[in-house]
């Protein structure tokens, strides 16, 4: 019986976490490999990872960077067992397009667009910034980079994203 | 500072808040920083996807032995993805319809929460007059929750009928605008049920024997919010 009542709070505290978390998770996973079909994947994969090492995590208010960083490795995971290939914007996949394909307003589809062909390097702390709300120290913790390297990036990705919308402006 | 170092410093992060004295005297660097939070708006806007529906992974096989990995999706053709698409439309279609008592549920529940927000109006409202405590506390009994400001101010406090009960419908202001929390005791659900349409997100939290519905505009960070409403909420306990 104790043991049960322990599944069920285990059970409880993870859907608790997830339950607030999955939004991030998701969003975290489709910048990453920009593909809704391979981001869904990648989420509950992390899902099982989380489920799995749940006792690894001392304080629930370190969920957040907790389940990010596995969403990093599931996608890294993802595509060491299959090759990451080269995106074609103008030749994309129906799920690769689809994540460019729900927003109605022009400008945040120019913007989408923009953040879509952005690299790798300058996609990711854009994302952990603007929409997970790391400070540039959590950043540079989550991809292993040294500070000074994410504040460039990120003003690479701001500034090369300034250029495209001014571009599509002009036309 | 010079106007280099205060655009890569902008650049890097708008919100940046030093070099007020070189800012304060060039207006191209006002100019940058004002063009920088602009893009900002618009790159969190188009950085918040629509989020699918959370499915959870059946959770009991992984308790022991190495992590399951789930199979690598094959490409689909053009024309093979419609087909699947249209029989997951009819699934989806059937399954509102037809399906088992407690996902039907789950799914109407969503929908009335979503409904509910939609046309009541007070719950859109951008206000800074907060609901007095006496009030929020004949909404919200001791039974249910302890309930103050902390989570934010709360502008709106009424009693609401949610599939046959009625229930505590609190609003709180956010950074992007009003966000809907509604005090569930009564409706017990298995897992998480994402919510979201064309202009609001959230989450309705399994919690003990009832749920939290909360709802915010897109963009709008609801993470803190369902923190301290989890914890002021008494019925799990």
């Amino acid at each position: 019986m104790q043991s049960s009542n322990a599944d069920i709070v285990r059970r409880k505290r993870f859907d608790q976490i997830v339950g607030v978390f999955h939004q991030d998770m998701y969003r975290y996973a489709a910048w990453l490999c920009r593909d809704k079909a391979i981001a869904e994947d990648v989420v509950q994969e992390s899902m099982l990872r989380a489920w799995k090492s749940l006792e690894a995590l001392r304080d629930d208010t370190a969920a957040k960077p907790w389940l990010l960083t596995i969403v990093r490795r599931e996608n890294a995971r993802y595509f060491e067992r299959k090759r990451l290939e080269t995106v074609d914007i103008d030749n994309l996949t129906a799920s690769q397009a689809a994540l460019l394909a729900e927003q109605p307003d022009d400008d945040l589809r120019d913007m989408r667009a923009a953040i879509y062909e952005l690299d790798d390097d300058y996609r990711e702390p854009l994302v952990l910034q603007v929409m997970m709300g790391y400070s540039t120290n959590e950043i540079a913790e989550q991809m292993e980079l040294k500070q000074g390297a994410v504040l460039t990036r990120l003003h690479r990705a701001r500034a090369k994203l300034r250029e495209v919308m001014q571009q599509q402006a002009a036309l | 500072m010079n106007c280099d170092d205060y655009k890569q410093a902008i650049g890097a992060d708008p919100s940046f808040d030093g070099g007020a004295g070189h800012r304060s005297e060039c207006q191209s660097c006002q100019e940058y920083r004002r063009d920088m939070q602009a893009l900002d708006l618009t790159i969190g806007r188009a950085l918040a996807l629509d989020v699918p529906e959370l499915v959870m992974p059946s959770l009991d096989d992984v308790d022991t032995g190495d992590v399951v990995t789930l199979k690598s999706r094959r490409p689909v053709a053009m024309k093979t993805w419609f087909s699947v698409a249209a029989t997951v439309a009819l699934a989806v279609f059937i399954g509102f319809r037809f399906g088992p008592g407690n996902i039907s549920g789950n799914v109407s529940l969503a929908d009335e929460i979503l409904a509910h927000v939609t046309h009541e109006p007070a719950a859109l409202q951008v206000s800074s007059q907060k609901v007095s405590d006496d009030h929020l506390n004949k909404v919200v009994p001791a039974s249910i929750a302890d309930m103050d400001h902390s989570a934010g101010l709360i502008t709106f406090a009424e009693t609401c009928p949610i599939s046959g009960y009625d229930v505590p419908h609190l609003v709180i202001q956010g950074e992007h605008g009003p966000i809907t929390i509604m005090l569930l005791p009564n409706e017990k659900i298995s897992a998480a049920i994402s919510l979201n349409d064309e202009k609001s997100h959230g989450v309705i939290l399994p919690v003990g024997d009832g749920s939290i519905a909360i709802v915010g505009s897109r963009g709008e960070k609801l993470e803190d919010v369902q923190k301290k409403i989890l914890q002021s909420v008494k019925w799990e306990t």
